[in-house]
Protein backbone atom coordinates (compact mmCIF):
# COMPACT_ATOMS: atom_id res chain seq x y z
CA UNK A 1 0.00 0.00 0.00
CA UNK A 2 0.87 3.64 -0.43
CA UNK A 3 1.35 3.95 3.52
CA UNK A 4 3.62 1.42 4.14
CA UNK A 5 5.82 2.52 0.64
CA UNK A 6 5.86 6.02 1.92
CA UNK A 7 7.08 4.54 5.46
CA UNK A 8 10.08 2.80 3.75
CA UNK A 9 10.91 6.10 1.78
CA UNK A 10 11.03 7.85 4.97
CA UNK A 11 13.33 5.18 6.54
CA UNK A 12 15.82 4.61 3.84
CA UNK A 13 16.17 8.65 3.65
CA UNK A 14 16.33 9.00 7.18
CA UNK A 15 19.60 6.26 7.22
CA UNK A 16 20.95 7.33 4.06
CA UNK A 17 20.80 10.87 5.13
CA UNK A 18 22.98 10.48 8.41
CA UNK A 19 25.86 9.10 6.38
CA UNK A 20 27.64 12.35 5.31
CA UNK A 21 26.66 14.20 8.39
CA UNK A 22 30.26 12.66 9.76
CA UNK A 23 32.78 15.63 10.07
CA UNK A 24 36.63 15.38 8.35
CA UNK A 25 38.41 17.46 10.98
CA UNK A 26 41.47 14.73 10.35
CA UNK A 27 41.71 15.94 6.49
CA UNK A 28 41.28 19.29 7.06
CA UNK A 29 43.93 20.16 9.79
CA UNK A 30 46.91 18.86 7.58
CA UNK A 31 45.83 20.68 4.52
CA UNK A 32 45.25 24.74 4.94
CA UNK A 33 42.33 26.16 3.60
CA UNK A 34 43.55 27.88 0.90
CA UNK A 35 44.42 24.37 -0.61
CA UNK A 36 40.95 22.87 0.87
CA UNK A 37 39.10 25.21 -1.61
CA UNK A 38 40.88 24.51 -4.29
CA UNK A 39 40.18 21.30 -3.90
CA UNK A 40 36.85 21.48 -3.39
CA UNK A 41 36.32 23.73 -6.17
CA UNK A 42 38.05 20.80 -8.15
CA UNK A 43 35.71 18.40 -7.39
CA UNK A 44 32.98 20.92 -8.78
CA UNK A 45 34.29 20.79 -11.65
CA UNK A 46 34.84 16.82 -11.74
CA UNK A 47 31.42 16.19 -10.50
CA UNK A 48 30.17 18.38 -13.19
CA UNK A 49 32.09 16.42 -15.57
CA UNK A 50 30.56 13.36 -14.41
CA UNK A 51 27.13 14.67 -14.18
CA UNK A 52 27.00 15.67 -17.74
CA UNK A 53 27.70 11.79 -18.45
CA UNK A 54 25.05 10.67 -16.00
CA UNK A 55 22.15 12.55 -16.88
CA UNK A 56 22.63 11.81 -20.66
CA UNK A 57 22.00 8.23 -19.41
CA UNK A 58 19.58 9.21 -17.12
CA UNK A 59 17.28 11.32 -18.82
CA UNK A 60 17.36 8.70 -22.01
CA UNK A 61 16.36 6.10 -19.64
CA UNK A 62 13.65 8.33 -18.60
CA UNK A 63 12.76 8.89 -22.38
CA UNK A 64 11.00 11.45 -24.11
CA UNK A 65 10.37 14.27 -23.55
CA UNK A 66 12.70 14.31 -20.74
CA UNK A 67 15.88 13.44 -22.47
CA UNK A 68 14.80 16.42 -25.47
CA UNK A 69 17.25 19.28 -25.40
CA UNK A 70 14.80 21.96 -25.73
CA UNK A 71 12.29 20.33 -23.26
CA UNK A 72 11.46 23.13 -20.68
CA UNK A 73 8.98 22.30 -18.68
CA UNK A 74 7.11 24.93 -16.19
CA UNK A 75 8.48 23.74 -12.77
CA UNK A 76 6.07 22.67 -10.55
CA UNK A 77 4.87 23.36 -7.02
CA UNK A 78 6.35 19.68 -5.68
CA UNK A 79 9.63 20.78 -7.25
CA UNK A 80 10.16 23.02 -4.54
CA UNK A 81 11.69 20.44 -2.13
CA UNK A 82 14.47 20.18 -4.32
CA UNK A 83 17.26 22.72 -3.03
CA UNK A 84 17.44 25.34 -6.09
CA UNK A 85 21.26 27.45 -7.03
CA UNK A 86 18.84 30.33 -8.12
CA UNK A 87 19.43 33.42 -5.77
CA UNK A 88 19.21 37.27 -6.30
CA UNK A 89 22.25 38.34 -7.68
CA UNK A 90 22.79 41.10 -4.90
CA UNK A 91 22.24 39.11 -1.99
CA UNK A 92 24.60 35.93 -3.81
CA UNK A 93 27.49 38.58 -3.85
CA UNK A 94 26.74 39.94 -0.28
CA UNK A 95 26.63 36.33 1.23
CA UNK A 96 29.45 36.11 3.83
CA UNK A 97 32.25 33.10 3.81
CA UNK A 98 30.33 31.05 6.64
CA UNK A 99 26.84 31.49 4.96
CA UNK A 100 28.09 30.50 1.65
CA UNK A 101 30.23 27.50 2.65
CA UNK A 102 26.80 26.43 4.87
CA UNK A 103 24.48 27.22 1.52
CA UNK A 104 26.82 24.44 -0.35
CA UNK A 105 26.83 22.17 2.20
CA UNK A 106 23.24 22.03 3.23
CA UNK A 107 22.58 21.56 -0.85
CA UNK A 108 24.70 19.31 -1.45
CA UNK A 109 23.61 17.06 1.35
CA UNK A 110 20.47 16.93 0.80
CA UNK A 111 20.51 16.27 -3.24
CA UNK A 112 22.54 13.43 -1.91
CA UNK A 113 19.99 12.23 -0.21
CA UNK A 114 17.52 12.68 -3.22
CA UNK A 115 19.79 10.77 -6.11
CA UNK A 116 20.56 7.87 -3.18
CA UNK A 117 16.72 7.24 -2.64
CA UNK A 118 16.82 7.37 -6.87
CA UNK A 119 19.89 4.98 -6.82
CA UNK A 120 17.88 2.63 -4.99
CA UNK A 121 14.75 2.46 -7.52
CA UNK A 122 16.43 3.02 -10.69
CA UNK A 123 16.03 -0.24 -13.40
CA UNK A 124 19.40 -1.02 -15.28
CA UNK A 125 22.43 -2.05 -13.88
CA UNK A 126 24.87 0.35 -15.78
CA UNK A 127 22.44 3.33 -14.13
CA UNK A 128 22.71 2.01 -11.21
CA UNK A 129 26.49 1.44 -10.96
CA UNK A 130 26.85 5.31 -12.54
CA UNK A 131 24.29 6.55 -10.03
CA UNK A 132 26.26 4.48 -6.60
CA UNK A 133 29.85 5.86 -8.39
CA UNK A 134 28.53 9.59 -8.73
CA UNK A 135 26.83 9.55 -5.22
CA UNK A 136 30.78 8.43 -3.53
CA UNK A 137 32.27 11.47 -5.13
CA UNK A 138 29.28 13.69 -4.17
CA UNK A 139 29.65 12.37 -0.36
CA UNK A 140 33.53 13.21 -1.08
CA UNK A 141 32.51 16.84 -2.25
CA UNK A 142 29.58 17.12 1.05
CA UNK A 143 32.69 16.08 3.58
CA UNK A 144 35.31 18.35 1.63
CA UNK A 145 33.19 21.32 2.12
CA UNK A 146 32.62 20.45 5.81
CA UNK A 147 36.39 20.22 6.00
CA UNK A 148 36.69 23.74 4.60
CA UNK A 149 34.14 25.19 7.22
CA UNK A 150 36.10 23.67 9.92
CA UNK A 151 39.39 24.76 8.73
CA UNK A 152 37.86 27.96 9.00
CA UNK A 153 35.97 27.53 12.17
CA UNK A 154 32.87 27.46 11.22
CA UNK A 155 30.68 25.67 12.49
CA UNK A 156 28.56 22.24 10.32
CA UNK A 157 24.87 22.97 9.56
CA UNK A 158 23.15 21.12 11.78
CA UNK A 159 22.57 17.36 10.08
CA UNK A 160 21.34 17.40 6.72
CA UNK A 161 18.10 17.76 7.82
CA UNK A 162 15.21 15.35 8.31
CA UNK A 163 13.82 13.29 5.26
CA UNK A 164 13.07 15.64 2.38
CA UNK A 165 9.40 15.10 2.05
CA UNK A 166 7.47 15.10 5.63
CA UNK A 167 5.60 12.12 6.21
CA UNK A 168 2.22 13.94 4.79
CA UNK A 169 3.56 14.99 1.52
CA UNK A 170 2.51 12.46 -1.15
CA UNK A 171 5.29 10.59 -2.98
CA UNK A 172 4.63 11.42 -7.08
CA UNK A 173 1.23 9.99 -7.66
CA UNK A 174 1.91 8.65 -11.15
CA UNK A 175 4.87 7.70 -13.57
CA UNK A 176 5.46 10.82 -15.05
CA UNK A 177 5.60 13.12 -12.46
CA UNK A 178 8.07 11.18 -11.00
CA UNK A 179 9.92 11.34 -13.92
CA UNK A 180 9.72 14.95 -13.43
CA UNK A 181 11.10 14.69 -10.03
CA UNK A 182 14.37 12.92 -11.61
CA UNK A 183 14.79 15.76 -14.38
CA UNK A 184 14.62 18.88 -11.49
CA UNK A 185 16.76 17.01 -9.09
CA UNK A 186 19.41 16.50 -12.26
CA UNK A 187 19.10 19.73 -13.42
CA UNK A 188 19.31 21.48 -9.56
CA UNK A 189 21.82 19.47 -9.28
CA UNK A 190 23.79 20.62 -12.30
CA UNK A 191 22.83 24.12 -11.95
CA UNK A 192 24.61 23.90 -7.96
CA UNK A 193 27.78 22.13 -9.33
CA UNK A 194 27.98 25.85 -11.61
CA UNK A 195 27.04 27.95 -8.68
CA UNK A 196 29.74 26.03 -6.47
CA UNK A 197 32.79 26.88 -8.96
CA UNK A 198 31.69 30.51 -8.54
CA UNK A 199 31.15 30.25 -4.49
CA UNK A 200 34.68 28.42 -4.39
CA UNK A 201 36.21 31.30 -6.64
CA UNK A 202 34.58 33.77 -4.21
CA UNK A 203 36.12 32.17 -1.62
CA UNK A 204 39.52 31.49 -3.11
CA UNK A 205 39.98 34.74 -3.22
CA UNK A 206 39.13 35.26 0.30
CA UNK A 207 40.41 32.69 2.63
CA UNK A 208 42.01 34.79 5.06
CA UNK A 209 45.99 35.24 3.98
CA UNK A 210 46.47 34.33 8.11
CA UNK A 211 45.09 31.14 8.09
CA UNK A 212 47.06 30.15 5.07
CA UNK A 213 50.14 30.91 6.36
CA UNK A 214 49.80 29.47 9.93
CA UNK A 215 49.46 26.36 7.85
CA UNK A 216 52.50 27.23 5.78
CA UNK A 217 54.85 27.94 9.21
CA UNK A 218 53.60 24.64 10.41
CA UNK A 219 55.40 23.02 7.75
CA UNK A 220 58.31 24.68 7.81
CA UNK A 221 58.12 26.97 4.54
CA UNK B 1 3.13 50.74 -49.89
CA UNK B 2 3.30 47.68 -52.17
CA UNK B 3 5.38 44.31 -52.32
CA UNK B 4 7.94 43.86 -55.43
CA UNK B 5 6.43 42.00 -58.25
CA UNK B 6 2.74 43.17 -57.12
CA UNK B 7 0.53 44.87 -59.97
CA UNK B 8 -0.66 48.12 -58.92
CA UNK B 9 -3.53 49.96 -60.22
CA UNK B 10 -3.79 53.94 -59.10
CA UNK B 11 -6.76 55.55 -59.25
CA UNK B 12 -6.90 59.30 -60.07
CA UNK B 13 -8.74 60.06 -56.60
CA UNK B 14 -12.29 60.62 -57.53
CA UNK B 15 -11.46 61.40 -61.19
CA UNK B 16 -14.27 58.86 -63.52
CA UNK B 17 -12.55 55.91 -65.98
CA UNK B 18 -12.69 57.85 -69.03
CA UNK B 19 -11.60 61.30 -67.64
CA UNK B 20 -8.10 62.26 -69.01
CA UNK B 21 -5.82 62.77 -66.70
CA UNK B 22 -1.97 62.87 -66.89
CA UNK B 23 0.28 60.52 -64.58
CA UNK B 24 3.64 61.81 -63.21
CA UNK B 25 6.28 60.29 -61.41
CA UNK B 26 9.03 62.26 -59.70
CA UNK B 27 7.92 64.90 -61.30
CA UNK B 28 8.53 63.39 -64.58
CA UNK B 29 5.41 62.63 -66.88
CA UNK B 30 4.66 59.05 -67.58
CA UNK B 31 3.84 57.19 -70.75
CA UNK B 32 0.39 56.78 -72.11
CA UNK B 33 0.89 53.03 -72.36
CA UNK B 34 0.92 52.66 -68.44
CA UNK B 35 -2.36 53.97 -68.41
CA UNK B 36 -5.84 52.30 -68.59
CA UNK B 37 -8.02 54.87 -68.73
CA UNK B 38 -6.91 57.25 -66.29
CA UNK B 39 -5.61 54.50 -63.93
CA UNK B 40 -2.57 53.60 -63.50
CA UNK B 41 -1.40 50.29 -64.16
CA UNK B 42 2.77 49.40 -62.98
CA UNK B 43 3.24 45.25 -63.54
CA UNK B 44 5.32 44.00 -61.57
CA UNK B 45 6.85 46.92 -59.46
CA UNK B 46 10.80 46.96 -58.80
CA UNK B 47 12.20 48.89 -56.16
CA UNK B 48 13.24 51.46 -59.15
CA UNK B 49 9.67 52.38 -58.88
CA UNK B 50 9.27 53.56 -55.74
CA UNK B 51 8.71 57.63 -56.10
CA UNK B 52 6.44 60.26 -55.53
CA UNK B 53 3.36 59.98 -58.11
CA UNK B 54 0.58 62.32 -58.88
CA UNK B 55 -1.85 62.70 -60.86
CA UNK B 56 -3.26 65.81 -62.87
CA UNK B 57 -6.24 66.82 -64.81
CA UNK B 58 -5.54 67.34 -68.36
CA UNK B 59 -6.29 70.22 -69.62
CA UNK B 60 -6.15 72.51 -66.37
CA UNK B 61 -3.58 70.81 -64.79
CA UNK B 62 -4.97 70.60 -61.70
CA UNK B 63 -3.73 68.30 -58.60
CA UNK B 64 -5.98 65.31 -58.51
CA UNK B 65 -4.20 62.97 -56.81
CA UNK B 66 -0.84 62.16 -54.72
CA UNK B 67 0.67 59.41 -53.20
CA UNK B 68 4.23 58.57 -52.44
CA UNK B 69 4.39 54.52 -53.67
CA UNK B 70 7.33 53.02 -51.49
CA UNK B 71 8.03 49.07 -52.96
CA UNK B 72 9.81 46.92 -50.62
CA UNK B 73 8.74 43.54 -49.06
CA UNK B 74 7.27 41.53 -46.02
CA UNK B 75 9.91 40.86 -43.74
CA UNK B 76 11.96 37.44 -43.97
CA UNK B 77 12.38 35.74 -40.26
CA UNK B 78 14.78 38.15 -38.29
CA UNK B 79 17.94 36.67 -37.45
CA UNK B 80 18.30 37.33 -33.12
CA UNK B 81 21.61 36.11 -31.11
CA UNK B 82 21.72 36.41 -27.24
CA UNK B 83 24.94 36.90 -25.72
CA UNK B 84 26.35 37.31 -22.15
CA UNK B 85 29.51 39.28 -22.28
CA UNK B 86 29.52 40.89 -18.93
CA UNK B 87 28.69 37.87 -16.71
CA UNK B 88 26.92 38.05 -14.27
CA UNK B 89 25.70 41.41 -14.77
CA UNK B 90 23.06 40.16 -17.49
CA UNK B 91 22.98 39.72 -21.31
CA UNK B 92 22.23 41.25 -24.55
CA UNK B 93 20.15 40.75 -27.62
CA UNK B 94 20.76 41.15 -31.16
CA UNK B 95 19.38 41.19 -34.30
CA UNK B 96 19.16 41.70 -37.86
CA UNK B 97 16.97 41.21 -41.17
CA UNK B 98 18.80 38.40 -43.70
CA UNK B 99 17.92 40.58 -46.39
CA UNK B 100 16.51 44.50 -46.49
CA UNK B 101 12.77 45.02 -47.04
CA UNK B 102 13.51 48.79 -48.26
CA UNK B 103 10.53 49.97 -46.12
CA UNK B 104 10.80 50.92 -42.39
CA UNK B 105 10.65 48.17 -40.18
CA UNK B 106 9.54 47.89 -36.44
CA UNK B 107 11.05 45.26 -33.70
CA UNK B 108 9.66 44.38 -30.48
CA UNK B 109 11.33 42.11 -28.06
CA UNK B 110 10.17 40.02 -25.38
CA UNK B 111 11.90 38.57 -22.73
CA UNK B 112 10.06 35.90 -20.59
CA UNK B 113 12.20 34.24 -17.81
CA UNK B 114 9.17 31.04 -16.60
CA UNK B 115 6.25 33.19 -15.60
CA UNK B 116 7.92 36.56 -15.50
CA UNK B 117 8.34 39.43 -18.46
CA UNK B 118 11.14 40.91 -18.21
CA UNK B 119 12.04 44.26 -20.18
CA UNK B 120 14.70 44.42 -22.47
CA UNK B 121 16.37 47.91 -22.27
CA UNK B 122 16.97 48.97 -26.21
CA UNK B 123 20.25 50.49 -26.70
CA UNK B 124 21.12 53.83 -28.20
CA UNK B 125 23.83 52.50 -29.61
CA UNK B 126 24.26 50.09 -31.78
CA UNK B 127 20.72 49.96 -32.91
CA UNK B 128 18.73 46.91 -32.83
CA UNK B 129 20.33 45.56 -29.68
CA UNK B 130 18.95 45.50 -25.83
CA UNK B 131 20.20 44.81 -23.25
CA UNK B 132 18.66 43.05 -19.51
CA UNK B 133 19.99 42.59 -16.14
CA UNK B 134 20.11 40.15 -13.90
CA UNK B 135 18.35 40.25 -11.29
CA UNK B 136 18.44 36.20 -10.13
CA UNK B 137 21.91 34.44 -10.44
CA UNK B 138 22.14 30.20 -11.34
CA UNK B 139 18.43 29.83 -12.30
CA UNK B 140 17.47 26.80 -13.73
CA UNK B 141 14.44 27.83 -16.07
CA UNK B 142 15.14 28.79 -19.16
CA UNK B 143 15.01 32.77 -20.88
CA UNK B 144 12.81 32.74 -23.85
CA UNK B 145 13.37 35.80 -26.26
CA UNK B 146 11.32 36.46 -28.79
CA UNK B 147 11.41 38.85 -31.64
CA UNK B 148 8.73 40.46 -33.89
CA UNK B 149 9.28 42.47 -36.43
CA UNK B 150 6.63 44.43 -38.36
CA UNK B 151 6.15 46.09 -41.28
CA UNK B 152 3.59 48.01 -43.60
CA UNK B 153 3.53 44.72 -45.48
CA UNK B 154 3.58 41.82 -43.04
CA UNK B 155 5.05 40.57 -39.99
CA UNK B 156 7.32 37.49 -39.24
CA UNK B 157 9.15 36.41 -36.18
CA UNK B 158 11.57 34.20 -34.41
CA UNK B 159 12.47 32.71 -30.60
CA UNK B 160 15.30 31.85 -28.85
CA UNK B 161 15.15 29.28 -25.68
CA UNK B 162 18.62 29.48 -23.53
CA UNK B 163 19.41 28.46 -20.65
CA UNK B 164 21.76 30.92 -18.11
CA UNK B 165 24.75 29.07 -18.45
CA UNK B 166 24.46 28.42 -22.06
CA UNK B 167 25.09 32.30 -23.65
CA UNK B 168 28.26 33.54 -21.73
CA UNK B 169 30.79 33.84 -24.17
CA UNK B 170 33.28 36.49 -23.49
CA UNK B 171 34.76 39.31 -25.70
CA UNK B 172 37.71 38.81 -26.90
CA UNK B 173 41.26 39.62 -24.88
CA UNK B 174 42.58 43.13 -25.70
CA UNK B 175 45.75 44.38 -25.85
CA UNK B 176 47.42 41.42 -27.36
CA UNK B 177 50.99 42.48 -27.42
CA UNK B 178 54.13 40.06 -28.46
CA UNK B 179 57.67 40.70 -28.07
CA UNK B 180 60.87 39.05 -28.71
CA UNK B 181 62.98 37.59 -25.74
CA UNK B 182 66.01 39.78 -25.99
CA UNK B 183 69.50 36.71 -26.72
CA UNK B 184 66.37 33.88 -26.69
CA UNK B 185 66.24 33.52 -30.77
CA UNK B 186 62.94 31.21 -30.05
CA UNK B 187 60.83 32.92 -27.50
CA UNK B 188 58.03 35.28 -27.84
CA UNK B 189 56.72 36.88 -24.92
CA UNK B 190 53.11 37.37 -25.06
CA UNK B 191 51.08 39.64 -22.75
CA UNK B 192 47.08 40.87 -23.08
CA UNK B 193 44.42 42.12 -20.77
CA UNK B 194 41.60 40.36 -19.81
CA UNK B 195 38.49 42.35 -21.69
CA UNK B 196 36.69 45.45 -20.60
CA UNK B 197 33.47 44.52 -20.21
CA UNK B 198 34.16 41.29 -18.33
CA UNK B 199 33.23 43.11 -15.17
CA UNK B 200 34.34 40.93 -11.87
CA UNK B 201 37.58 38.89 -13.22
CA UNK B 202 38.20 38.26 -9.86
CA UNK B 203 34.95 36.63 -8.87
CA UNK B 204 34.54 34.97 -12.35
CA UNK B 205 38.28 34.31 -13.61
CA UNK B 206 38.63 33.86 -17.35
CA UNK B 207 40.97 31.02 -18.39
CA UNK B 208 42.97 31.80 -22.22
CA UNK B 209 43.84 29.56 -25.31
CA UNK B 210 46.94 31.10 -27.19
CA UNK B 211 47.43 30.33 -30.90
CA UNK B 212 50.28 30.87 -32.82
CA UNK B 213 52.01 29.70 -36.15
CA UNK B 214 54.85 31.67 -38.28
CA UNK B 215 53.31 33.14 -41.05
CA UNK B 216 54.94 30.51 -43.60
CA UNK B 217 53.02 28.10 -42.32
CA UNK B 218 49.42 26.19 -41.58
CA UNK B 219 49.33 24.68 -38.77
CA UNK B 220 48.52 26.06 -35.41
CA UNK B 221 50.09 25.36 -32.36
CA UNK B 222 47.55 25.76 -29.57
CA UNK B 223 48.31 26.77 -25.19
CA UNK B 224 45.08 26.69 -22.68
CA UNK B 225 45.79 28.49 -19.59
CA UNK B 226 44.10 28.36 -16.82
CA UNK B 227 46.00 31.47 -15.19
CA UNK B 228 47.67 35.02 -15.69
CA UNK B 229 47.58 37.01 -18.49
CA UNK B 230 50.87 36.17 -19.92
CA UNK B 231 52.97 33.31 -21.45
CA UNK B 232 56.14 32.87 -22.71
CA UNK B 233 56.35 30.62 -25.96
CA UNK B 234 59.47 29.35 -25.93
CA UNK B 235 59.33 26.87 -29.28
CA UNK B 236 59.05 29.76 -31.86
CA UNK B 237 61.14 29.14 -34.95
CA UNK B 238 64.11 31.40 -35.41
CA UNK B 239 63.88 34.52 -37.55
CA UNK B 240 60.58 33.48 -38.48
CA UNK B 241 57.39 35.97 -38.07
CA UNK B 242 54.63 34.51 -36.17
CA UNK B 243 51.15 35.58 -35.80
CA UNK B 244 49.27 34.96 -32.44
CA UNK B 245 45.97 35.02 -30.94
CA UNK B 246 44.25 35.06 -27.92
CA UNK B 247 40.88 33.60 -26.68
CA UNK B 248 39.17 33.69 -23.51
CA UNK B 249 36.33 31.94 -21.88
CA UNK B 250 35.25 31.84 -18.57
CA UNK B 251 36.44 29.65 -16.72
CA UNK B 252 33.52 26.78 -15.78
CA UNK B 253 30.66 27.89 -18.18
CA UNK B 254 29.60 28.85 -21.71
CA UNK B 255 31.94 29.13 -24.84
CA UNK B 256 34.82 30.13 -26.33
CA UNK B 257 34.91 34.31 -27.28
CA UNK B 258 36.34 35.16 -30.85
CA UNK B 259 39.86 35.21 -31.15
CA UNK B 260 41.66 38.60 -30.65
CA UNK B 261 43.44 40.87 -32.85
CA UNK B 262 46.25 39.22 -34.51
CA UNK B 263 50.03 40.56 -33.59
CA UNK B 264 52.61 39.69 -35.16
CA UNK B 265 56.17 38.93 -33.50
CA UNK B 266 59.27 37.91 -34.85
CA UNK B 267 61.82 36.49 -32.04
CA UNK B 268 64.92 38.14 -31.45
CA UNK B 269 67.64 37.19 -33.80
CA UNK B 270 71.45 38.25 -33.41
CA UNK B 271 72.54 40.79 -35.76
CA UNK B 272 76.46 41.66 -36.92
CA UNK B 273 75.42 45.32 -34.98
CA UNK B 274 73.77 43.29 -32.01
CA UNK B 275 76.47 40.93 -32.35
CA UNK B 276 79.64 43.64 -31.72
CA UNK B 277 78.25 44.50 -28.39
CA UNK B 278 77.34 40.84 -27.40
CA UNK B 279 80.56 39.34 -28.29
CA UNK B 280 82.74 42.31 -26.40
CA UNK B 281 80.23 41.93 -23.56
CA UNK B 282 80.13 37.71 -23.34
CA UNK B 283 83.83 37.35 -24.82
CA UNK B 284 86.90 38.11 -23.58
CA UNK B 285 88.71 38.30 -26.98
CA UNK B 286 87.77 40.95 -29.60
CA UNK B 287 88.64 39.07 -33.02
CA UNK B 288 86.46 38.86 -35.95
CA UNK B 289 83.71 40.52 -34.23
CA UNK B 290 82.81 42.36 -37.53
CA UNK B 291 82.12 39.54 -39.87
CA UNK B 292 78.93 37.21 -40.91
CA UNK B 293 76.69 35.79 -38.53
CA UNK B 294 78.50 31.76 -38.43
CA UNK B 295 81.84 32.31 -37.30
CA UNK B 296 81.34 34.56 -34.29
CA UNK B 297 78.52 31.95 -33.14
CA UNK B 298 80.86 29.20 -34.20
CA UNK B 299 83.90 31.17 -32.45
CA UNK B 300 81.50 31.18 -28.98
CA UNK B 301 80.88 28.26 -29.19
CA UNK B 302 84.31 26.75 -29.62
CA UNK B 303 85.54 29.34 -26.87
CA UNK B 304 83.80 26.97 -24.91
CA UNK B 305 81.93 28.75 -21.24
CA UNK B 306 80.37 31.95 -22.02
CA UNK B 307 77.39 32.51 -19.64
CA UNK B 308 78.34 29.38 -17.45
CA UNK B 309 75.30 26.93 -17.70
CA UNK B 310 73.79 29.03 -20.82
CA UNK B 311 76.52 28.12 -23.03
CA UNK B 312 75.46 24.69 -24.05
CA UNK B 313 71.87 26.84 -25.05
CA UNK B 314 74.06 29.82 -26.52
CA UNK B 315 75.92 26.73 -28.38
CA UNK B 316 72.47 25.07 -29.42
CA UNK B 317 70.78 28.02 -30.52
CA UNK B 318 73.48 29.37 -32.44
CA UNK B 319 73.28 26.25 -34.27
CA UNK B 320 69.88 26.65 -34.96
CA UNK B 321 70.08 29.61 -36.06
CA UNK B 322 72.66 28.58 -38.54
CA UNK B 323 70.39 26.02 -39.51
CA UNK B 324 67.71 28.58 -40.03
CA UNK B 325 69.91 31.35 -42.21
CA UNK B 326 71.37 28.17 -44.36
CA UNK B 327 67.54 26.74 -45.16
CA UNK B 328 67.02 30.65 -46.26
CA UNK B 329 70.15 30.45 -48.49
CA UNK B 330 69.52 27.38 -50.02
Amino acid sequence: STGDSWGIFTFLCAALCNLPALPALNCSEELGAGQSIQQTYDLTRYLEHQLRTLAGTYLNYLGPPFNEPDFNPPRLARAERVPSATVDLDLWRGLTDNARLAANYRAYSRLLCYLRVLDGQVGTAELRHRLAHFCASLQGLVLSIGGVMSSLGYPLPAGPAAPPAPPGAPAAPNDFLKKMDDFWLLKELQTWLWRSAKDFNRLKKKVPPAVVTLRLEARGF
Amino acid sequence: YERVGADVTMKCGSMDWDAAVTWTVNGTDIDESHLNGSYLILKNVGLSQSGQYACYEGSSWHLKYQTFLRVGTPPKEPVLMCRSNNYPKGFYCSWHLPTPTYIPNTFNISVVHGTKDMVCEKDATPKNRCHIRYIQLFSTVKYKVTLTVTNPLGKNFTTLTFDEFAIVKPDPPESVVAKPVPNNPRRLEVSWQNPSSWPEPESFPLKFFLRYRPLILDQWQHVELSDGTSHTITDAYAGKEYIIQVAAKDNDIGTWSDWSVAVHATPWTEEPKHLTTEAQITETTSASTSSFMAPPTTKICDKGAVVGSGAVAVCWTAGLVVAAYSVLFI
